[in-house]
């Protein structure tokens, strides 16, 4: 009896402070965050500005905080930053149904240039990147643990046989989803420009030819970097050089 | 590094003298030496008049260079009526930049109108490899010589031949427009006798009022007057940046010769006046040692009227002037609304290239475009005549079939009017979006309200959406999953099981080999046992003993039980015996007990009898499951 009044008291102190503890991080007790959508909605935008960036400078990340920051950026006219901070929003969730309706208006508006996808690029995003790590883990599992009771056994199962084949072609899968999630349009790589009037250019100097003028917001893939200059793949599968601090990569 | 040699006509005729020999032969030495290089490169041609203008009598020169092979056959003869066209030589350039060898051919002609009229010299074709290459067509205006207001200007100090050296400044035009780019040549001749120790690569032009560059030499031997120069060019393009007249020059090139110390001590003059190879020899100032000698070479004064453009310019008018031609082409040909289409617009010609501005579009309705890339290949040494290639990115807002029509305007100075160029539209699908509005974009907005008959129709969101303030639980990241530590860390828990699983099904297999060693032993002393039991060579006492036993070992294997644990009962059930064998049982073991413990099982008798020993067979056979 005394036993199970210990164990009622235990779980009530646990549940208790789960609670707190989830409401302590919900963002409407955020004092800061709260101001910052009390200046957007009074009007105040670079005030509003300022404070979502103090929370991004304090690593409070978050797909509403970057969505709400590029829609005030968006009031402000910037562009760049507005596609740069809605595109941030849908790397930490890709399925975020408000930022990629505005990152669509903006970048009309912005006549922003994307990079080219193909179809594969198209099919793999499909997926996310968490969501290709589980399915690669759990299908990884599968099949060892398939093979280790097929070593153990006496007889071939075919239905064994079955589940370590179909794991190993999801592993397969999801890891070559993952690599082309990395290394594709959505990579780390990817950089917006946020500068204005920036041309990609064929060397690294103001005065070299320009190979594609770059409106604000348009998306860059960052190959290599030299000195003050990054060079990155363009839009229309063309390459040049652009000055760093005209783009801001996505992920940070 | 550049070498230049001269390969002109009458150049057989000159006195033989050492130190050609030994240009030559350096010459030869470096041209085998970087033969194998200048021959991958790959070969191009031009051809370049020295002005598009000029009067009845008034000769011009035509260049044709070949780059990127040395051995090229000379065009065919070129002949066009009303033009009087001689060859006048060729000369073969070697030039190494950065360790990069180029090699090169020029062909030159002059020219000289019979008449006045438009004359176009037809493209000449020339072999070289496997290729055959071809010359732009060129266009030459010949005004007639009585009223011709843009006669050339040739300010020459002296091509006498009583002197050694000349200097002259070429200016083809006495009148331009402003912002026309007029070609200007500077020449300077050194007598073949006279050495030259040093003489500028670079020259200024001076004159005011219009634009300028440095001006660059080349150099080649020519044959002026019968007599052989070493001539040094000097090539730039000025435009006159205002209207009224402008001088130019005089130019004035600081040279240094080697003058001999003393002539002819040894050897007089030759009395008949002939050229002796051995005079020559012996008067070469490197054998008899010379003093070198700076000097001056000035050319005249040239002036140009300069005339305002006419007013009234079309407003794609960007301030070209000259002789221009477009060509226009885009790619890709299909694609969706909102995709980029790359226009390529060539401009080619003679002219102030700088002026030369990408084409405007005539129509620009329903597209977005983008400043426009420029680069610039000159055909010429100064940049008056080449092709300016505009790359212009558009986008379209709608379903279109076609690109419009690019329009690019120059002024002619020849037919001095504003000549505009249009391309034509340039077909191209534009597939999806919404169908071409007629109505603005705030029309549209008004009516987006209505329900959508078509998802082509589907009104486009017109302003962001609203804010959103909840913040989750924890900080988001941007690192992908697979790589946190996190991650890897959780990959413990399967990989634990697995290792346990495995380790599990390891013991396991241990055991079961365990118990078949133990059941093994259990069967191996059954079979001994079986066999003392059929031999007659143990006590009473002995022989029950190990029939026990026996029995014991049967149930245990069968059962899979301890044998010690085994009596008659547990025999008895485990092969489900009936009673007779039950009892026979019971007794097998009382009897093994009873000789066991009391010692009555001898009785004096040594051995057991048959008929008890076949009994206890009997018995022991009759135990199956």
């Amino acid at each position: 009896m005394k036993e199970r009044t210990n164990l009622f008291w235990v779980s009530v102190t646990l549940i208790t402070l789960g609670c707190a503890t989830a409401s302590s991080a919900r963002g409407d007790q955020n004092p800061a965050f709260a101001k910052a959508n009390q200046d957007y909605s009074e009007g105040h935008f670079q005030e509003a500005v300022n404070g979502y960036q103090k929370l991004v400078g304090a690593g409070q990340w978050s797909a509403n905080l970057f969505y709400d920051l590029g829609n005030a950026w968006f009031r402000l006219g910037n562009f760049g930053e507005a596609i740069l901070n809605y595109e941030r929003a849908l790397a930490l969730d890709p399925h975020h149904p408000e930022a990629a309706a505005n990152l669509a208006l903006v970048r009309d508006e912005a006549r922003a240039l994307e990079l080219r996808r193909t179809a594969l690029d198209r099919y793999v995003e499909a997926g996310t990147s968490t969501q290709y790590s589980i399915a690669a883990s759990i299908a990884f599992w599968a099949a060892l643990f398939g093979a280790a009771r097929l070593f153990f056994s006496h007889r071939r199962s075919a239905a064994l046989l079955s589940l370590i084949i179909f794991s190993t072609v999801v592993f397969a899968g999801s890891v070559f989803a993952l690599y082309s999630l990395e290394t594709g349009g959505k990579s780390g790589a990817l950089a917006i420009v946020t500068g204005k009037d920036i041309q990609a250019r064929l060397a690294t100097a103001d005065n070299a030819s320009s190979v594609l003028a770059l409106p604000p917001g348009s998306e860059i893939k960052v190959l290599s970097q030299r000195g003050d200059w990054l060079y990155a793949a363009l839009p229309n599968d063309l390459r040049g050089w652009i000055p760093a601090n005209a783009a801001q990569r996505v992920r940070m | 590094m550049s070498i230049m040699t001269g390969n002109q006509s009458q150049m057989h005729r000159s006195p033989l003298r050492h130190s050609l020999l030994a240009r030559t032969a350096i010459a030869a030495l470096a041209l085998a030496a970087l033969a194998g290089s200048a021959s991958a490169e790959e070969p191009s041609i031009t051809a370049v008049l020295t002005s598009s203008e000029a009067a009845v009598g008034q000769a011009v020169q035509l260049q044709i260079q070949v780059k990127g092979d040395r051995n090229v056959p000379p065009p065919a003869e070129i002949s066009v009526d009303g033009l009087e066209i001689h060859s006048t030589g060729q000369m073969q350039s070697f030039e190494m930049r950065n360790f990069n060898m180029t090699s090169s051919v020029t062909f030159n002609y002059t020219i000289l109108p019979l008449r006045a009229g438009r004359f176009v010299i037809p493209p000449q074709i020339i072999r070289v490899g496997g290729n055959s290459l071809r010359t732009p067509e060129l266009t030459l205006n010949i005004t007639d010589s009585a009223n011709q207001s843009s006669g050339s200007n040739r300010a020459t100090e002296a091509a006498d031949p009583k002197k050694s050296t000349f200097a002259e400044l070429i200016v083809p035009k006495t009148s331009a427009y402003v912002g026309e780019m007029i070609p200007i040549v500077v020449r300077v001749g050194f007598e073949i006798q006279t050495r030259v120790r040093n003489i500028p690569p670079e020259l200024d032009l001076p004159g005011q009022g219009f634009t300028k560059q440095k001006m660059r030499a080349s150099e080649a031997r020519q044959v002026i007057g019968g007599k052989t120069y070493e001539v040094v060019t000097y090539k730039t393009a000025i435009a006159a940046v205002r209207t009224g007249a402008i001088e130019i020059g005089p130019v004035e090139v600081p040279a240094v010769i080697l003058v001999p110390q003393s002539q002819r001590n040894r050897f007089p003059q030759n009395p008949l006046g002939m050229n002796d190879p051995l005079d020559s020899f012996f008067n070469d100032p490197w054998l008899m040692g010379s003093v070198p000698r700076e000097i001056k070479l000035t050319t005249e004064r040239v002036n140009i009227e300069v005339k305002a453009l006419p007013p009234n310019a079309p407003p794609t008018f960007s301030g070209a002037v000259g002789n221009f031609t477009m060509t226009a082409d885009g790619n890709p040909k299909s694609v969706q609304v909102g995709d980029p289409i790359t226009v390529t617009a060539k401009i080619s010609g003679r002219g102030n290239f700088d002026r030369v501005a990408g084409p405007s579009f005539e129509d620009e309705h329903g597209w977005h475009k983008y400043p426009p890339s420029a680069d610039f290949k000159q055909d010429d040494d100064v940049g008056i005549s080449g092709i300016k290639t505009f790359e212009t990115v558009l986008s379209p807002n709608e379903r279109k079939d076609r690109i419009p029509a690019q329009l690019f305007t120059y002024f002619d100075s020849l037919k001095e009017q504003y000549v505009t160029l249009r391309g034509d539209p340039i077909p191209v699908r534009v597939e999806g979006g919404a169908a071409p509005l007629a109505t603005p974009p705030a029309a549209a907005a008004v009516t987006a309200s209505a329900p959508a008959a078509s998802p082509a129709a589907v009104p486009k969101q017109q302003d962001i959406l609203h804010q959103l303030t909840d913040l989750p639980a924890a900080p988001q990241s941007f690192t992908p999953l697979f790589a946190r530590g996190s991650f890897w860390f959780a990959q413990l828990v399967p990989l634990l099981a697995l290792l346990g699983y495995v380790g599990w099904k390891i013991r396991q297999a241990h055991l079961d080999n365990r118990e078949a060693q133990r059941r093994e032993a259990l069967q191996h002393e059954a079979t001994e046992l079986k066999r003392s039991l059929h031999r007659n060579d143990a006590s009473p006492q002995e022989y029950f003993s190990r029939a026990s036993r026996a029995v014991q070992l049967k149930t245990a294997l069968a059962k899979n039980l301890d044998p010690n644990t085994v009596d008659a009962e547990v025999a008895a059930s485990a092969f489900r015996a009936d009673e007779e064998t039950r009892r026979r049982l019971r007794h097998l073991f009382e009897k093994s007990d009873e000789v066991r413990y009391s010692g009555s099982g001898q009785n004096g008798i040594r051995l057991v009898p048959p008929e008890a020993r076949n009994e206890v067979l009997d018995l022991i056979e009759s135990l199956r499951e």
